[in-house]
């Protein structure tokens, strides 16, 4: 794996004798350590290395655990999807039950409806949410006004930091019928009706929509603006001299520029399609939109754990997850095929 | 030639006027969210239930915040959220390191294995259910070992920091091995001393994340004794969302209550938004730098 970083005990080689290749480095390496001898080389090799880097070991000890014991086991633990699992019987003593609530899952409305709302809420994100950090990033670009352009990314970035609940709650107040400032404007400036925003099923999505735009959209121009700013100056003023306007200058220098960033996040974002935020919608959600604002995580949430339907909810948490999984691998080798560096 | 440039720059400069006004728009829908509940939880409740208020207080009154700090709950709640929040990024950036640093370097055998395993768990995310099993069957609920045991690592921090140690030059940390320092002493005296940006950094995220978390608090912690602000906040708000759906119909009953729930779900709000308000001017090119460095490669 790695032959030219040879050890000599527990301490490291001088820097003077780094970058041999592979073959000699092994070589060094076998021949160098005084524990080794000839015969059974390698493994004395290994050993020597493990003795030299113990501490590092014993530094991922409790790093392994954690993931053994909270990442690992809660895998292991989707096994209840094919068992009916009941607190009592715990979840080995449980009856198997094969595929009897993938079945039961497909055959329900409500597996269509979640799932539909779930790449529907999606699909809307992505449509009208992609964009537009694109273009703050493009317009902060443009500002010269170091005071100015500061000051707006700085407002433009703080909602990101604030709670689902505490956005959800300054939002619902703001669209509120009766009190909201959203419908005072509508009727007292546009006279028009009051919209019950949150509580109408044509409505939500757009509410839904704008409120993620609205928490993320500055937050993600950070990544755009620092691709901008790698861009070499000596384009824009080549461009210049040729009579290249603002506009033109941004369309054949700056989005070529930003293309391969838009590419990596617009695949990270297709690889989340299975995913809706989950305290962003509890927090949105009210049982009036309930058929456009129920998603597979709120729907396990609700079913699973407040009507303790484990076992049939599990199965629907791991068709997202397995969903999933095939959406960003998949996601990941079209990059790839598309001569992007894809994300491993 | 002459005339093209003569034209241009009214042009421009009419551009770029205009650009500044959306910038400057667009700032400003993002800050008045804020602004309005403020000026909500100042304003009277009949201001609010009217539908009087917009840009400032109407009425101004402290009814609200007095009702919420009389009622010590809300104390206790908070001393809760910097508990969690404190000792759980505590934990997060002990375990962080203690991951990032060993798999940084290259020279560690089976170091592939081990990056595949812990890349895995960020590929195929676990069900809620069995994470819940999980904490039951440990004996964990009611206890804030269920919040912070399951979350010690973020994987995708701990590969921003992995990643940044890895941009640091080996041959500090070589001579210090000549000089005798083992693997424990040059974490502590060399690399972490460098990583002071990328510590600050995920310092921030962790404790932001801490600090906003609710859904996790919901599921493993029922005893009121130990909830959080984040919790209550959205029990309230979930409350007063019910009776703002119905508000329309029965309005009259309403206004003729002193303190709406609206004005004391507005004052609950500044209250759990203010801290990190204050912070935020100080924080800023850290979480910036934080972003960067994670972009390099996740």
């Amino acid at each position: 794996m790695n032959g030219n970083r040879t050890g000599k005990g527990p301490g490291r080689m001088p820097p003077a004798s780094r970058g041999g290749g592979p073959p000699a480095g092994v070589a060094r390496l076998a021949g160098g350590s005084p524990g080794a001898a000839r015969t059974g080389a390698s493994r004395s090799v290994i050993r020597s290395r493990l003795k030299r880097d113990r501490h590092l070991y014993l530094m991922l000890l409790p790093v392994l655990a954690f993931y053994l014991a909270f990442k690992y086991a809660p895998m292991a633990g989707e096994i209840i999807a094919f068992k009916d699992y009941r607190l009592g019987d715990g979840i080995l003593g449980s009856k198997w039950v094969g595929f009897d609530h993938f079945q039961s899952l497909f055959a329900s409305i409500d597996f269509w409806r979640v799932l539909r709302n779930t790449l529907l809420l999606n699909l809307y994100s992505l449509v009208f949410g992609f964009p537009v950090p694109i273009i703050l990033a493009l317009m902060l670009n443009e500002v010269r006004k170091e005071g100015f352009k500061r000051t707006v990314q700085n407002l433009l970035y703080l909602p990101h930091f604030i709670s689902w609940v505490v956005l959800g709650g300054i939002f619902v107040a703001m669209l509120s019928p009766s009190t909201g400032i959203v419908n005072w404007l509508l009727s007292n400036v546009f006279g028009i009706e009051p919209i019950y925003f949150m509580a109408d099923s044509s409505w939500w999505p757009v509410a839904y929509t704008v409120s993620g735009i609205w928490r993320d959209a500055g937050w993600g121009t950070i990544l755009y603006l620092a691709a901008m700013g790698a861009i070499d100056p000596q384009l824009y003023e080549a461009a210049k001299i040729d009579g290249a306007n603002k506009l033109r200058q941004i369309w054949h220098i700056t989005l070529p520029g930003i293309r391969s960033t838009i590419a990596i996040l617009l695949v990270l974002r297709m690889g989340q399609m299975m995913d809706v935020g989950l305290e962003q919608t509890l927090v949105l959600q009210n049982p009036s939109v309930l058929d456009v604002a129920d998603v597979i995580s709120t729907y396990v949430y609700r079913v699973g754990l407040l009507n303790m339907n484990y076992s049939y909810t599990t199965a629907l948490g791991l068709f997202q997850s397995v969903i999933g999984l095939i959406l960003v691998l998949g996601v990941n080798r079209l990059t790839r095929l598309f001569g992007e560096r894809g994300l491993w | 030639m002459n005339t093209r440039r003569a034209a241009r720059p009214g042009w421009s400069c009419l551009g770029s006027a205009a650009n500044y006004i959306v910038l400057g728009i667009c700032a400003l829908i993002a800050l008045y969210p804020f602004w309005y509940v403020i000026v909500s939880s100042l304003s009277s409740s009949r201001a609010i239930t009217a539908g009087e208020v917009s840009l400032w207080p109407v009425e101004i009154n402290v009814e609200a915040y007095k009702r919420l700090f009389e009622d010590g709950q809300l104390f206790l709640a908070m001393r809760n959220t910097v508990v969690v929040t404190v000792i759980g990024t505590l934990f997060n950036m002990a375990f962080t390191i203690l991951a990032a640093y060993p798999l940084s370097r290259k020279r560690l055998m089976g170091r592939n294995a081990l990056l595949m395993l812990i890349t895995f768990t960020m590929l195929f995310v676990t069900g809620v259910i069995p994470n819940f099993i999980l904490i039951k069957s440990l004996g964990l609920m009611d206890s804030y070992w269920a919040l912070w045991l399951p979350s010690l690592i973020s994987t995708y921090n701990m590969f921003v920091m992995k990643t940044f140690m890895e941009g640091l030059p080996e041959e500090i940390e070589e001579s210090a091995a000549i000089d005798g320092a083992g693997d424990w002493r040059i974490l502590l005296r060399i690399i972490l001393p460098l990583c002071k940006p990328i510590i600050a950094a995920l310092s921030l995220f962790y404790a932001v994340g801490w600090w906003n978390s609710y859904f996790s608090v919901m599921l493993y912690i029922t005893k009121s004794s130990l909830q959080t602000l984040t919790l209550k906040l959205y029990q309230m708000i979930q409350q007063v969302d019910q009776s703002l759906l119905n508000s329309f119909s029965g309005s009259e009953g309403v206004t003729q209550v002193l303190l709406t729930p609206e004005a004391i779900k507005a004052a609950a709000i500044v209250i759990a938004v203010a801290p990190i308000l204050v912070v935020y001017p100080f924080l800023q090119k850290h979480f910036v730098k934080g972003v960067l460095i994670g972009s390099v490669k996740g």
